[in-house]
């Protein structure tokens, strides 16, 4: 019995009482003693998922999958990644004892809180998706986080599940002496290219400082690579997806056909990594394809509001999420308009110099009408647009309720792009405007 | 009229949306009729700089600027005749570091800079980095303005004989240094992202004319419509330093 843990677990039951979430008992715990997430018996299995995008998305998967298997499963499911989000999972599911009451934790760890908390977090795998440049601002740069995730993973013994075609991801098991490291690719599919402009990481090998040759792009330096100086990248895939059909929203590894949650080539990478994870654990991964057919993406994922006409809202984080983002809306039918939610905070990165590395010319489209910029840094969003030549097109309304009232009125399709602390608050004026 | 961009290591030296800033003078020059060329040149590249008006280098993590630096000391002489013909240079962050005599990067290595001004760089422990927004007042064509812009750099520079600006808010060339950047007739060299040159107009529109005046000599750009510009500006300038206050 733990005074201390009694009292997180306490005041965790009390704001659930009062239909309260959040990480609050976390912070709590956290500030009693700061070594509280080590104290936990851990589960047999613990999945530690981390990466720049599709975090939440691959470890509810995950998660979800293990328990159509029959598992009983602990995860962060709404995306709490941060240490105090994470000490709120454990004492919420953990007896007085500190032993955690389940067959498996399945954990989104952020990049920066992974190298602090994965010995704490005693993990018997670690999934990484993929690296691309994210609210750097946080952490200096890319470089540091990557370095720091190998320091740690260096003696690991566990399973590391790292996506084979992200040169990033794959220097991880390039340093790891004691893993078992399994990788999952993707084959040269529709939406593959020989060239890109895209990728603004993955440009020399990591060993040698030599040029890494692609025989394939999927999307940003996502792809097939080698360095033809010292081999780095020529990985044997332990899951590879053989062939993908776009039309009938399926994909095939060994022969046996899955079905994919979302139609796109992030959402088969991150297929591939559930699958791998379940072939690892000896389950059959018939399970995790009945969770991809039925699965509903978390909120702000492509998620449809009934305003005048539908409007589809995406949350986007980085220039990588937001040009796969911009390429999904161009690529619908017919006359649209578009509004930008552009905002600064702590959880959005301070810096929003990568609306400039992203490709917001995909918008310059004669199907789209109209744009509007708001939130905090809308003026900075309408500058972007300026500079590829959409000026007469752009309509700054920095109040987020008026904007959206603007795309209700103009009664066309409409699409909403917004960063992480715009989204809640989008998403509320959305369901108020579209039972109006 | 004819401005032609010399675009250094593009694939390379490209942080924190830095290729806005070439997207910026292609727009604002060819709004005044002017003829944009925006060449790139990369490791191992044959160009001739001397043959361009403006020479851009951008920011780049340790692991770019190592990969480039050989090459750049390799390019020295040519710079040096460049300058000499009156080229103008426009050096963000990493750009900025390689002109001065050395940077030591954060594991004690130390990357010989072009020596062409007298400061070096050496940089601060992992942990501690110049990271935020960052207002800095510099005097423009007898004009004293603001200028805002995003600093996320480890680096700490000194010895710098002739500032950019004066901090008004945020850390400049050391922390809290007070000062920011390196400034003479040729060169503006700034930690300042943001992009810098979108949310500073009358930054951009200098750029151009001190390009322009290697062949036209002084010369005084036709007024554009700023609305949206200065709205950026201003609106991050007041909270900025409202915070501050």
């Amino acid at each position: 019995m733990d005074l201390r843990l009694l009292t997180v677990q306490l005041s965790h039951k009390v704001l659930r009482a009062f239909g309260r979430g959040g990480s609050m008992p976390g912070r709590l715990a956290l500030k009693m003693d700061p070594t509280f997430i080590s104290k936990f018996q851990m589960p047999k299995i613990v999945i530690l998922v981390t990466g720049t995008n599709g975090k939440t998305t691959t470890s509810n998967l995950i998660a979800r999958s293990l328990e159509q298997a029959g598992l009983k499963v602990i995860n962060n499911h709404r995306g709490d990644n941060l240490n105090v989000g994470i000490a709120t999972l454990l004492a919420a599911n953990s007896d007085a004892n500190f032993c955690i009451q389940a067959d498996a934790a399945v954990i989104e760890v952020d990049e920066l809180t992974l190298y602090r908390q994965f010995k704490a977090l005693k993990p018997t795998a670690l999934v990484v998706n993929n690296f691309f440049r994210d609210q750097l601002d946080r952490a200096g740069e890319m470089e540091t986080i990557i370095r720091k995730i190998q320091e740690v993973t260096q003696n690991f013994t566990g399973d590391l599940i790292l996506n084979g075609d992200d040169p990033n991801v794959v220097r991880i098991g390039d340093t790891a002496r004691s893993a078992q490291v399994h990788y999952f690719s993707v084959c040269k599919n529709a939406v593959s290219t020989d060239t890109t402009n895209e990728a603004s990481e993955g440009k020399f090998c990591p060993r040698c400082g030599n040029p890494l040759i692609y025989s394939y792009y999927q999307y940003s330096h996502i792809g097939r690579f080698i360095c033809k100086h010292d081999n780095f990248g020529d990985i044997t895939p332990y899951t590879y997806v053989e062939s993908i059909d776009y039309q009938n929203e399926t994909f095939t590894v060994d022969h046996i056909q899955y079905h994919s949650f979302m139609n796109t080539i992030y959402a088969i990478y991150n297929c591939s990594a559930v699958l791998t994870v379940m072939k690892l654990l000896g389950l059959d991964t018939k399970y995790a394809n009945e969770v991809f057919t039925n699965f509903k993406m978390s909120e702000g994922r492509n998620e449809v509001f009934a305003l005048s006409k539908p409007c589809i809202i995406n949350l986007v984080k980085n220039p990588t999420g937001a040009n796969e983002v911009m390429k999904y809306i161009v690529a619908q039918p017919g006359d649209k308009n578009i509004c930008i939610f552009l905002n600064d905070n702590a959880q959005d990165g301070h810096d929003i110099s990568w609306i400039w590395d992203a490709h917001f010319e995909r918008l310059n489209q004669s199907d789209v009408k109209t744009i509007v910029c708001s939130g905090l840094r809308a003026y900075d969003m309408a500058l972007r647009l300026k500079y590829e030549g959409m000026e007469d097109r752009i309509q700054v309304i920095e109040d987020k309720e008026k904007a959206i009232q603007w795309l209700d009125q103009a009664n066309m399709n409409s699409y909403v792009i917004a960063t992480y602390t715009a989204l809640h608050s989008v998403r509320a004026i959305l369901e108020k405007e579209s039972t109006k | 009229m004819k401005l032609k961009i010399l675009w250094m290591y593009h694939n390379l030296m490209d942080l924190y949306g830095d290729k806005g800033n070439i997207e910026v003078l292609r727009y604002r020059a060819s709004k005044r009729g002017i003829e944009v060329v925006v060449d790139t040149c990369t490791i191992g590249e044959e160009k001739d700089i001397t043959d361009y008006d403006l020479f851009f280098l951008g920011g780049g993590a340790d692991r770019e600027q190592t990969l480039i630096y050989k090459d750049l000391l390799q390019r020295k002489p040519q710079i040096l005749q460049a300058l000499d013909n009156g080229i103008a240079c426009l050096l963000i962050c990493g750009g900025y570091q390689l002109f001065g005599q050395y940077y030591l990067d954060q594991d004690g290595n130390r990357i010989d800079g072009l020596g062409i001004y007298d400061y070096y760089t050496e940089s601060s422990d992992r942990d501690h980095r110049c990271i935020g927004n960052i207002v800095v007042e510099t005097t423009i064509q007898n004009q004293t303005i603001t200028v805002v812009g995003f600093e996320n750099h480890g680096g700490q520079t000194k010895n710098v004989s002739t500032v950019f600006g004066k901090v008004l808010s945020g850390h400049g060339n050391t922390f809290h240094d007070g000062t920011e950047g390196f400034m003479n007739d040729q060169t503006i060299a700034t930690y300042m992202h943001g992009p810098l040159l979108p949310k500073n107009p009358m930054i951009a529109d200098e750029v151009i004319r001190r390009a322009l005046k290697k062949n036209y000599g002084d010369l005084q750009l036709d007024p554009l419509n700023d609305e949206l510009e200065n709205q950026a500006h201003y609106t991050m300038v007041k909270r900025i330093l409202k915070k501050n206050s």
